[in-house]
């Protein structure tokens, strides 16, 4: 192999991942004065926060009356009672100014007739307040986010570097301190340490534990696995969000906007189901609910090929192409179906993580010096069941906040030195020569279907115990399969991304394994851990609290144990919609 | 379904180029990329290509297929596969390759800041509401918001072959988002600096760009709004822009283009003077038409009028492109909504 192993730069903040949260983060952190550094897997535009659809909760009451007080108690109750309510009021308070930054930098929203930012409905919200961009809102903000850190790029004093399609690998853990991260540079090949006074993770999700995920491919919950492995604890891993119209056999997302906009959900006798289960809210009920309403009818024989119907024929030609063009193309495009004519198979897929690393209002951790925004964080604002178009505020605001308070420790007396021992890269090479030198055995994506089958099978939308308990060992008998080393073909040192998604696939059972143990423990029924079979209700008395996982090397498995949820001012209540 | 694939494999450490053939089973609703996922994960560990969204959005996965760009991940493999076809992947086209089908997208995004994109000037700052901007006007620069740089019209772009330090149709596109966008305040300062060299004026107008990008951001009608824009402001000392607008002025006047008068009105008279050559022996092929008498319409009031009548309208630059796109049906929400009104009545 011809690369160069080595120390690539110093900086005061290094951000990993360039989503939206990374960005906005980036972008905070240099406007307080750090030198920022930047990793990314994928260049910043090819982030999956661009792929988000729907639109971003703020209340702005352009659409009708609302207040940051009725969007925290929607997502409160939208969270069944364990998001922490000191982080949604800052969340909600904090999002109408977070919203107005990104208009004056240039997002181009949708406008209402006066020329103001447009809200349309969203699920399980009191009042429209989703501001969007037809329906590729997060493709809008990833390129306002990437304009203005490229204006830093070019105009910042070299006050910010964006190291593109850098996979970072391991987190330098140094006097209790996190001081940077061992990275492989993808398109030249060789291992670079680049070392920040503080670091922010803000790597995004894990729905590739899953086989149907709107998730991308690049999903593989790398900072959560990298943080759990140096010794961080994660929150609330059994909360996995299934979205409730995703395309059949794809699992790429239509957007809740299409609901949002009008349209039906129907069975096989096309009947609007959702009357029978929200009666009120109907298809615009939290995605929990609507996704276990689409199970249940599926499971009870009135749906086709394990799919529903989104029908959206009655909302007219003009509206779907002036309001969802970009679902109708991948409706026709991904299911052959085009939506103006008839009605498109959807079903629930796994699309969001409500669960990752414990991180307080600020996106700081347990480990000095590191910081965690966006969805590979849990704050909790989202607690067991996340609203639509809660994520991507998310990102914006905790993203920002992280920013600036990594930037400020990092300037401060105690961020001061922060170095990196040159023995984690000896470390890291005699680590990456390991997995290079197996030159037979089993390829990888065998275990990646293994694992993706069963976790959807046995811990997908409605879960049992035995089911769980099976999984559990089923996981177990894939690490053995794993760890035996996984053959990885490519040698080479240029763009080898059979090495990195070997890698990836090690962060995808580490974290599977977190989330099934959680979910057996948690023997009660809350958003999106639901069992109907077992523990059908709601058990505040017994589970209002968050789990909590750590990983422990010597039994190479993850441990559980628990965390209070904050409380403000909103009591649990029954959730009906 | 049984897909055979060709593709030319690169090494770039050893130089060495291959064209390989693979052939795998694959489901009926394939794509190109879940075909390539396949080639890799049990023929092929080192095969090598960019992936993320697998739904036409995150633009990584630009790449060709017989020769034309096209992404990865929209392009279904069913008819091509029934049809018995072996297409040959390559690599996108203008760029360096790096290994496989992966290209080095840097001078790609160099052109992309060099027009500073970003909005301009002093609106930065938040002030607690936001700007209040018709529908109507963001549409301007609807179709250009939509890029996901994927690269496909750069790989496609005979400008480009031939200069490559034109800025290219991705990065024009780009700057049209901002020239047509109300809240920049930096319009001309921009036309200015992309009405020089290697600039608007540099394109061939051969419409690949257009013809291959995946998510319609028409990059050659962008470029064009950016030289009515420019012609707008005033902006027409480059031989591009005078070029342009001798074919108003002509179609204007005599209802047709006097081809002999526009070098003159392009280059000016002392650089004509030095083509009398080069003009004559066209001539003397039968390649231009004799000056006298000068080529003139039968009805050239009507092409008056119709100047007029344009003109009277009041709809100039970028926003009369978009307002011509419309009616030709060029804006896909309204040339689809048309079509299903007629479904509608039909029915």
């Amino acid at each position: 192999m011809v690369y160069v192993h080595g120390v690539e730069a110093m900086h005061d903040v290094l951000v990993i991942g360039a989503g939206c949260a990374g960005m906005r983060a980036a972008i905070e952190a240099h406007d307080a004065g750090a030198n920022v550094g930047v990793i990314s897997k994928l260049h910043p535009t090819r982030s999956h926060s661009g792929a988000a659809e729907g639109g971003i909760n703020a209340a702005l009451g352009n659409a009708a009356e609302d207040s940051p007080e009725k969007h925290a108690f929607d997502t409160v109750k939208g969270s069944d009672y364990i998001g922490d309510q000191d982080a949604i009021e800052i969340f909600t308070a904090e999002a109408p100014d977070d919203i107005y930054q990104l208009e004056h930098w240039g997002a181009v929203f949708s406008r209402n007739d006066q020329g103001k930012l447009a809200q349309r409905p969203f699920g399980a919200a009191g009042s429209p307040r989703t501001v969007y961009a037809a329906d590729i809102t997060g493709h809008v903000l990833i390129q306002v986010l990437y304009e203005q850190l490229q204006k830093r790029m070019v105009l910042g004093a070299d006050r910010m570097k964006v190291y593109e399609e850098y996979f970072a690998w391991q987190l330098v853990i140094n006097d209790g301190r996190c001081t940077g991260v061992v990275c492989w540079d993808l398109v030249r090949g060789g291992l670079k340490l680049i070392t920040g006074k503080s670091v922010i993770l803000a790597t995004g999700g894990a729905g590739r534990i899953f086989r149907t995920t709107t998730n991308a491919y690049a999903c593989t919950g790398d900072g959560m696995a990298m943080a759990l492995r140096a010794g961080l604890p994660l929150k609330d891993m059994e909360f996995m969000q299934f979205h409730p119209t995703t395309l059949y056999p794809s699992g790429i997302l239509l957007t809740e906007g299409c609901r949002g906009e009008g349209a039906y959900l129907i069975n096989t006798n096309g009947e609007r189901f959702m009357a029978k289960y929200a009666p009120n809210a109907m298809e615009l009920a939290s995605r929990d609910v609507v996704s276990r309403s689409e199970t249940t009818e599926i499971e009870e024989g009135r749906g086709e090929k394990g799919c529903v119907f989104l029908d959206m024929r009655h909302l007219g030609a003009e509206k779907i192409l002036t309001r969802l063009p970009g679902s109708r193309e991948l409706a026709m495009t991904y299911a052959g179906v085009d939506p103006i004519y008839e009605p498109v198979p959807v079903r629930p897929g796994a699309h969001y993580h409500m669960g990752g690393i414990d991180a307080d209002n600020d996106g700081k951790t347990a480990i000095d010096g590191l910081y965690a925004a966006g969805e590979v964080a849990c704050i909790s604002v989202h607690g067991a069941n996340r609203l639509g178009g809660n994520s991507l505020m998310e990102t914006i605001v905790f993203g920002r906040r992280s920013g600036r308070h990594a930037a400020e420790w990092a300037l401060s007396s105690a961020g001061n030195g922060g170095r990196a021992p040159a023995s984690v890269l000896t470390d890291a090479e005699r680590e990456l020569d390991k997995i290079l030198s197996v030159q037979s055995g089993e390829r990888p994506w065998q275990i990646r279907q293994d694992i993706g089958e069963s976790m959807l099978e046995n811990f997908g939308v409605f879960r049992r115990g035995e089911k769980m308990e099976a999984e559990v060992g089923i996981l177990e008998g894939l690490r053995e399969r794993f760890d035996k080393g996984v053959h990885v073909e490519d040698k080479g040192g240029v763009f080898n991304t059979d090495l990195t998604s070997a890698i990836e696939l090690g962060y995808v059972l580490d974290l599977a394994q977190c989330m099934v143990q959680a979910g057996v423990a948690r023997k009660e029924s809350r958003g999106a851990h639901a069992r109907p079979y077992d523990y059908p209700t709601r058990d505040d008395e017994n589970f209002m609290h968050h789990s909590i996982s750590t990983w422990n090397h010597e039994a190479n498995a993850p441990v559980l144990s628990t965390k209070d949820v904050r409380v403000t001012k909103w009591e649990p209540m029954e959730r009906k919609y | 379904m049984k897909v055979a694939l060709k593709i030319w494999r690169y090494d770039s450490s050893t130089g060495q180029r291959a064209l390989k053939e693979y052939e795998i089973d694959a489901p009926e609703e394939a794509t190109l990329l879940d075909c390539l996922d396949i080639v890799k994960d049990k023929r092929d560990g080192s095969l090598s290509y960019r992936k993320s969204c697998r739904m036409m959005i995150c633009g990584s996965c630009g790449m060709r297929m017989d020769g034309a760009a096209v992404l990865a991940c929209k392009t279904g493999m069913y008819d091509i596969a029934q049809a018995g076809k072996i297409p040959v992947i390559s690599a996108m086209g203008n760029l360096p390759i790096v290994k496989d089908l992966v290209v080095d997208m840097a001078s790609f995004w160099e052109k992309m800041r060099s027009v500073e994109p970003w909005l301009q000037p002093g609106l930065d700052a938040a002030t607690g509401k936001e700007n209040i901007v018709s529908q109507a006007q963001m549409a301007t620069v609807h179709k250009e918001s939509l890029c996901i740089n994927c690269g496909c019209c750069v790989s496609e772009c005979n400008s480009l072959e031939s200069d490559p330090d034109f800025t290219g149709p991705a990065a024009l596109a780009k700057a049209m988002r901002f020239v047509g966008d109300p809240r920049d305040g930096n319009a001309i300062e921009r036309l200015e600096k992309l009405s020089g060299q290697h600039g608007i004026w540099d394109c061939t107008r051969c419409y690949f760009c257009q013809e291959r990008c995946p998510k319609g951001v028409d990059p050659r009608d962008a470029i064009a709004k950016l030289g009515a824009e420019a012609m707008k402001f005033g902006i027409d000392s480059d031989m591009g822009a005078r070029h342009a607008k001798w074919f108003v002025t002509s179609a204007r006047t005599t209802g047709w283009l006097r081809e002999t008068e526009l070098v003159p009105k392009t280059q000016g008279i002392v650089k004509s003077i030095k083509e009398t050559k080069f003009a004559l022996d066209l001539a003397r092929k039968g390649k231009v038409p004799p000056p006298f008498p000068p080529h003139v319409a039968k009805n050239q009031k009507e092409a008056r009028l119709l100047y007029k009548l344009v003109k009277e309208q009041g709809v100039s630059g970028a926003a009369g492109i978009v307002q011509a796109e419309k009616a030709l049906g060029r804006i896909e929400f309204v040339k689809e909504a048309e079509h299903a009104k007629h479904e509608g009545a039909s029915k």
